[in-house]
């Protein structure tokens, strides 16, 4: 591969240029187009009126989700692959955003006077009512990456199982449902962003720190007991952090697909195995799929919004399939 | 090296975070300054989602449910932006009339936040269940009111109206509106004999499926309010997806189809002896009604279409 | 063959033990298929309308509505039943089912594209759509599973679970983008069988009956498969053309299944697992058994599924997947080795 041969800090630096300059551009584009030099007038403090009130309450504040949730699922899906030691997995598969999204839905349909804030605390308890079960269930003397997989895919479907139960028991209240289910960055605010923002800032420094154990972790049990790695401790840490970053992500965003697959996968293709390079060129690349997604939404077919979920989708479903190609070859 | 990359990334992120930060702050100065600038009487409106201020008379309002802009358009106001689902077909005729041009702002679901703000507008009156999410946000565009329409029946919906009204300032003007609409509902129960027991149901039919409109519906809700007993007492939901066999059970002596396509249930069930037996296919009291008007307006002015129709229907039209 | 042909007796008491259960139950739960509705019909009277039908209201639905639905149910049930049997038998996976290989989803992508995009098709073309569909879905799954070495449960899982929701998303986009109601979107990712009739019944049963069929005859070479690719070789059993076979009855009965009663998931999960369990592994046995004991379940879930939203209609697939879904969490928690 040509990509290889490029050193992994070059990418990184390579992606993290895009990602700002992605983030740029994305201002300008939606319902409303704002010119890159309006926007520019803006940053240095200029009054541009209405495009000014635009860009600060609406655009913004949906770009930095962008960073956020990108971030958040982007990391959240490498350590999950390096967990499991299987690269198709990732927070969706193994239950996580499914949890959330159950216990979110009972919320929004069960207790719709429930103050807004209520929603993401809820999905995040669902989140880790699923982690908490995914050991309940998968420890027999310790966890078999195996096993937690499989697992995680059960409890998952039986959160699908009960979601669906939702939606056909309240189909009016359904309806706000939806909308989160699909996953979208539509509609969030400057509150959304400080609620999420802790805990991604905080965690993401910690998951570059425990780079090297995944390393370790991802050479097989033996080996890494070997190395003086104690190996289920690890694991456990890594995956309640994979949950925090996902959890947190899926809590204000809705249960939005496939970023946590894809994000590692391309990094991968870019910057190799290496976590300590992994796991911030899975983030960039995370944000980058966020932010094209959501472009689409915005700009296709103005003014209607389509949930970001439906782009990462049809933009994973292809990519996925030449990933199928790829793994065949090699 | 690794810890350098970690530290830029982080960089990264809390520039922006910061710049981000500052264009808000700045925001919120502004519009402080707004509103001072104005100083007319306020009155304070209750709503689902709390109390807002509104001073003197909206001019520009976006509506984002259908029975909003029946409400502003049965006060004479035209909203300059609405929430149409991006076809304007789905503004049913009568208000198409009423109201002037408007500018649509995406899917009922997901309005475009953008579109409204760029209206500028001055009242945003929206749904509970679709929108209480993004209330914060439509409150920083404009005075936003919360209000039941999507989960409503017909007893909220003429709440809801007066709470526009006094949210438009035009609470006289309402009040004489609704007298009005009473007034024709009076005339419209009156062609309703004392005696009427024959039972109707309202039913959206698509090829998915038979979605009947029981009595706690708006629709269904309506024709009770002038003594047409609907064919569904029961059930937790509004809307319930039934079949044959139910529609049998419950043996509707009137039903009013709402036809989504072409192909439908019905066209299948025609070729069934059960259906065929049903009270209202016997006695040809099947009447096909326009669906926009009959399950998504919910408004002043559709509910008398709604039952000017149920009632030339049912009295009328003698065959 | 040895290990087969020494112990025909205990086979065949087998198979009539458990075709004898299974029928008991079938016969009890489609009778109360066709006595719980809307519609009070006095238990005692069902029986006697459905083999006498006079002219009256209750004969009429017992007869155009109850009867093909149970009917519709039964043979849906059984053909998922077989085709996860044949699955986990060529896959030696206990995970491997319809709804896990992606054919599910596949066949109700295609079906979905097939009614937004070409409208106006009739039902009997969109039943290749989901053939169609069901081999698209189920080889990807099959090619990323068996990448890298042999196909483990947990790669079989997490290729299933992964492609089934990428195809379950773009079912939920396409729906979404066409401006239907949710119970559309719900229909197309649960699968139900209310308001099925006696022409749904009639496109049903000739495919279903092949892949029966089918089902049948492949049961022999399937038992020799499970005894290891050498044994079945040595034995002169051609794998390739095993599988191969195997895999177009799959898609002929899964396929059949979405294109009448949507994506109806976990029957062919729960059902071949539990008849194995207790049968042990001669599919001659299993497949039939499996088939009848898919056909009584799914007709149960129906009759339950007729209680959540009551006196309205709720997808089945509903129920099959509370009931499924936690004992997919029990195979999983094994590892999902063979019990």
């Amino acid at each position: 591969m040509n990509l290889k041969k490029i050193s992994p800090l070059a990418w990184i630096l390579f992606l993290s240029i895009l990602t700002l300059l992605g983030a740029f551009l994305s201002i300008g584009i939606g319902a409303v187009f704002i010119d890159p030099a309006v926007i520019l007038h803006y940053f240095t403090g200029g009054n541009v009126e209405n495009s000014g009130f635009i860009i600060g309450n609406f655009r913004l504040p949906r770009i930095v989700m962008c960073l956020l949730v990108g971030t958040g699922l982007g990391i959240s899906g490498a350590i999950l692959q390096g967990v499991v030691r299987n690269p198709l997995a990732s927070p969706d598969v193994i239950g996580i955003t499914k949890g959330a999204g159950l216990s979110a839905a009972a919320v929004i349909i069960l207790f719709p006077e429930l103050p807004v804030i209520g929603l993401p605390i809820a999905a995040f308890f669902g989140a880790g009512l699923v982690t908490v079960g995914l050991y309940l269930f998968a420890f027999r003397k310790g966890v078999q990456p195996a096993t937690l997989a499989l697992v995680g895919i059960a409890l998952g479907a039986i959160c699908q199982a009960g979601i669906q139960f939702l939606t056909i028991k309240f189909p009016i209240e359904t309806n706000a449902a939806l909308v989160w289910l699909t996953g979208s960055v539509w509609g969030k605010d400057w509150g959304d962003v400080w609620l999420l923002a802790p805990w991604i800032l905080i965690v993401t420094p910690i998951t570059f720190a425990l780079a090297p154990k995944l390393d370790v972790l991802s050479l097989g049990d033996d080996v890494a007991e070997g190395l003086g790695e104690p190996v289920q401790k690890a694991r456990l840490l890594l995956l309640i952090i994979a949950v925090l970053l996902a959890g947190s992500s899926v809590a204000i965003v809705g249960t939005l697909g496939f970023v946590g697959l894809i994000a590692p996968h391309i990094a991968r293709q870019l910057v190799g195995n290496r976590h300590a390079y992994l796991l911030p060129a899975s983030a960039l690349v995370g944000i980058l799929l966020l932010l094209l997604a959501d472009d689409l939404g915005r700009g296709l077919f103005p003014p209607t919004e389509v949930p970001a979920g439906i782009f990462t989708a049809i933009i994973g479903a292809p990519y996925f399939l030449f990933l199928l190609r790829k793994l065949q070859k090699s | 090296m690794k810890k350098q990359w970690t530290a830029f990334f982080m960089l990264l992120f809390v520039l922006f975070l910061a710049a981000c930060g500052n264009a808000n702050d700045e925001q919120t100065v502004e519009d402080e300054g707004d509103k001072n600038q104005e100083s007319e009487e306020t009155r304070v409106i209750k709503h689902e989602m709390g109390e807002t201020e509104i001073s003197g008379t909206p001019e520009k309002v976006v509506a984002l449910e259908f029975s909003f802009v029946d409400n502003l358009a049965s006060l004479g106001v035209s909203p300059v932006g609405i929430a149409d689902d991006n076809d304007k077909e789905r503004i049913i005729e009568p208000i198409r009339e009423e109201i002037e041009d408007y500018t649509s702002v995406g899917t009922r679901k997901q309005p475009s936040l953008e579109v409204i703000s760029s209206l500028q507008p001055d009242l945003i009156i929206a749904d509970m269940q679709r929108h209480k999410d993004i209330y914060d946000q439509l409150s920083e565009i404009a005075p936003t009111i919360i209000l039941p329409s999507l989960a409503a029946d017909y007893e909220g919906i003429i709440d809801s109206f007066q709470t526009v009204s006094k949210a438009m300032g035009m609470e006289d003007k309402g009040e004489e509106v609704l007298a009005e609409h009473q007034q024709k509902m009076e005339e419209l129960r009156a062609q309703v004999p004392e005696d009427e027991d024959r039972t109707v149901l309202p039913a959206v039919v698509a090829d998915s499926g038979y979605y009947a409109h029981n009595m706690e519906s708006y629709t269904g809700s309506l024709l009770e309010s002038i003594g047409l007993k609907n064919a569904i007492q029961s059930g937790d939901d509004r809307y319930n997806k039934i079949n044959l066999e139910q529609l049998v059970e419950f043996n509707p002596d009137v039903l009013f189809h709402m036809s989504a396509g072409d192909e439908t249930v019905v066209t299948e069930w025609e070729n069934n002896s059960l259906y065929q037996d049903i009270s209202a296919v016997k006695n040809d009291e099947v009447h096909e009604v326009d669906r926009n008007m009959w399950s998504r307006f919910r408004g002043l002015i559709s509910s008398e279409k709604i039952l000017e129709d149920a009632v030339q229907y049912l009295y009328e039209e003698q065959k | 063959m040895n290990q087969l042909s020494n112990q025909p007796p205990f086979y065949k008491y087998k198979l009539f033990i458990g075709l004898l259960g299974g029928a008991f139950l079938l016969v009890v739960s489609i009778v109360a298929s066709l006595s719980i509705g809307a519609y009070a019909i006095p238990f005692t009277e069902v029986l006697s309308l459905l083999f006498n039908p006079d002219h009256s209201k209750e004969a009429s639905i017992i007869h155009t509505i109850r009867l093909p639905r149970a009917l519709v149910g039964v043979v849906v049930g059984a053909c998922l039943a077989m085709a996860g049997g044949i699955m986990q038998a060529i896959t030696n996976n206990p995970l491997a089912s319809p709804q896990i290989f992606g054919v599910n989803a596949g066949a109700s992508l295609m079906v979905v594209i097939g009614v937004v995009l070409l409208p106006g098709l009739g039902s009997d073309i969109l039943i290749y759509f989901a053939f169609l569909g069901a081999a698209a879905g189920g080889g990807i799954v099959y090619y990323l599973a068996s990448t890298g070495g042999g196909m483990t449960p947990v790669k079989l899982a997490l290729a299933g679970i992964t492609v089934h929701l990428f195809l379950s998303s773009l079912i939920q986009g396409i729906v979404l983008f066409h401006e239907t109601s949710t119970e559309d979107v719900l229909f197309w990712l649960a699968g139900g069988i209310d308001g099925r009739n006696w022409s749904d019944f009639s496109l049903l049963l000739p495919w279903a009956l092949a892949g029966f069929l089918g089902a049948l005859l492949l049961g022999k070479s399937l038992t020799i498969l499970g005894l290891g690719d050498e044994v079945a070789q040595g034995l002169g059993q051609s794998i390739g053309w095993i599988r191969g076979s195997s895999a177009l009855v799959v898609i002929l009965l899964a396929g059949i299944s979405v294109a009448v009663a949507g994506p109806i998931g976990f029957i062919g999960l729960i059902i071949p697992n539990i008849v194995r369990k207790i049968i042990g592994s001669d599919y001659r046995v299993i497949l039939p058994v499996a088939g009848l004991f898919g056909a009584v379940l799914l007709t149960i879930s129906d009759v339950l599924s007729r209680f959540i939203a009551f006196p309205g209609e709720s997808p089945v697939g509903i129920v099959t997947a509370l009931i499924g879904a936690p004992f997919f969490l029990y195979l999983a928690s094994k590892g999902g080795r063979k019990g």
